[in-house]
């Protein structure tokens, strides 16, 4: 089991580990982000699916997944409330609930996102389907998933270095994005105004996605090293 | 982290109403941490490589801890972890037990508080002490803070000194009308704010205390938390609490005390991390600090 508190060193000592029930309540939160990122990745790459391919009967499918990522938020986040309440955590303890909290932010707007793609396709009745537009919106698709799924991976593996190496892995999406925005731009006369609009929005969206991703990843660097792997980038709070 | 906004937030302008006028001192609600802030306040007591046994007993081992004026400074640690032992030491309270020996420094305003030239008792003048038992004297209230400033010569007004005394240990509005009524029909946390009370009527400027609110039932711990607030305006405090929480509510810094096992078992006490209070129970260095206030181990 991943655990905040590995107990093997103690054990190595003859210590007993005396707070089992409060580490499995802590594993119970951390699984549940699990559970929640990978529906919101899920989603992502079904919402994808609308957008790329024009699936218009899976809209609904996509405003479903986001019902259940909502649930899991609402109770994940009583459950933190609670044990923050009850257990009075400090040190990593406390590092993890607080990040737990804004996990679930970040995982619920991602979600919401996803959502929007698929409504912004739906509202269209699809894009205009142009080879270069779609390949790039492909790899987007695929780009923002990875950095997602990646956050969801360092949340199960409580892995700092994940967080540690998101900006550098954030650059590739923001490369896409750009060239996404670039290229709609240039066919904007081809596929009209209103569908430029649109599409563009749905690229900013899944390069928000990935944004929320890097900002969990970080999360759990936080978590497990008391610090935020970019305290001296641009984008750190002040 | 990643921002959502593409500018950052402007807070000169576009202040909600009312907000304006605020004017919330930013720097100050983050706890000061780091090199820059252990200039805050000058060093009172300095202890140094402090070692202590009774007999061939080696109870605590290179203990060195700066207490710093008008701070709270907790010590924790598991039983037997010699948190006590060095809290007297800091006013000669283990000159009183036969068989032990204190080694290192022990500096009070830059005085060798174990020179030969010492008097014990003057140490106690200033170093002033309040036990986990509530210990008032067999007395009225009145002669309980009166009693220790008579024997040290007090000649001005003994009214005013105790009503001020009591009015300092917020004790005041509580008995001023009972003040010749004996110390023990107070209750418990009553009698300890007492006990605060005679200790700081010798107007020393240390107060030692030793689990002074482990006795005592929620609220009256509370409102011995909240004295100890009011108090660090004018004395510096050392607890020793086995109460984690009481030690991150109420004190600036906290020292985090363990058992090391030597050989043949015998078990000396040891300072494994002095930081900031705020550092120990958000991000402390050491695994061991970790795992004992996380209540892992220990």
């Amino acid at each position: 089991m991943t655990t905040l508190h590995p107990d093997h060193a103690h054990e190595q000592q003859g210590e007993i580990e005396i707070r089992h029930h409060f580490d499995d309540e802590l594993d119970e939160i951390r699984r549940g982000l699990v559970q929640m990122g990978s529906l919101v990745v899920e989603n992502t790459l079904r919402a994808g699916e609308v957008a790329v391919e024009n699936r218009l009967d899976l809209v609904d499918a996509v405003r479903a997944g986001d019902q259940s990522v909502n649930a899991l938020y609402r109770i994940l986040e009583q459950r933190t409330f609670e044990i923050l309440a009850l257990q009075q955590p400090v040190a990593s303890d406390l590092r993890f609930l607080i990040a737990a909290t804004r996990i679930l932010y970040e995982a619920e707007r991602s979600g919401d996102l996803a959502v929007n793609i698929a409504n912004r396709v739906a509202a269209q009745n699809g894009f205009p389907q142009l080879a270069e537009i779609r390949n790039l919106l492909a790899r987007l698709v695929t780009e923002s998933t990875r950095i997602f799924t990646s956050a969801v991976e360092a949340i199960a593996n409580l892995d700092p270095e994940i967080g540690i190496n998101a900006e550098a892995a954030d650059d590739v999406v923001d490369d896409i994005t750009e060239r996404f925005f670039g290229t709609v731009h240039a066919h904007s006369a081809e596929i009209g105004l209103e569908s430029a609009v649109e599409l563009s929005h749905v690229g900013r969206f899944l390069e928000r996605i990935a944004d929320h991703g890097v900002n969990i990843s970080q999360n759990i660097t936080y978590v497990m090293t008391g610090t935020f792997p970019d305290e001296d980038s641009d984008f750190a709070p002040e | 982290m990643v921002n959502d906004m593409d500018d950052t937030v402007n807070t000169s302008v576009g202040l909600a109403p009312g907000t304006a006028d605020l004017d919330i001192d930013l720097d100050a609600m983050i706890a000061p941490t780091g090199d820059e802030a252990d200039d805050a306040n000058p060093v009172l007591i300095d202890v140094e490589d402090l070692n202590v046994y009774y007999g061939d007993f080696h109870a605590v081992k290179d203990v060195t801890l700066p207490v710093r004026q008008n701070e709270i400074t907790a010590l924790i640690g598991p039983s037997g972890c010699g948190k006590s032992t060095v809290l007297r030491c800091f006013n000669r309270m283990n000159d009183l037990i036969e068989t032990a020996r204190v080694e290192g420094k022990v500096e009070y305003h830059g005085i060798d508080l174990y020179s030969k030239k010492v008097d014990p008792v003057e140490v106690r003048r200033h170093i002033g002490m309040v036990f986990q038992k509530p210990n008032p004297f067999p007395k009225s209230i009145y002669d309980n803070i009166s009693f220790g400033p008579k024997i040290a010569g007090y000649k001005d007004n003994m009214d005013d000194l105790v009503e001020e005394t009591l009015h300092r240990a917020a004790l005041w509005e509580e008995v001023k009308d009972k003040l010749n009524e004996s110390a023990y029909a107070l209750s418990g946390g009553q009698q300890q704010r007492l006990c605060i009370a005679r200790a700081i009527a010798t107007s020393p400027d240390v107060l030692l205390m030793d689990e002074p609110a482990s006795a005592l039932d929620p609220i009256a711990t509370l409102r011995i938390e909240e004295l100890m607030y009011e108090l660090k305006e004018d004395y510096s405090i050392v607890i020793v609490t086995h109460n984690m929480q009481q030690a991150a509510r109420v004190s600036d810094r906290t020292a985090f005390f363990s058992i090391e096992l030597g050989e043949g078992g015998q078990r000396t006490g040891r300072l494994v991390e002095f930081d900031h209070t705020t550092t120990i129970f958000t991000n402390p260095h050491e695994q061991e600090t970790e795992d004992y206030i996380t209540g892992r181990f220990g």
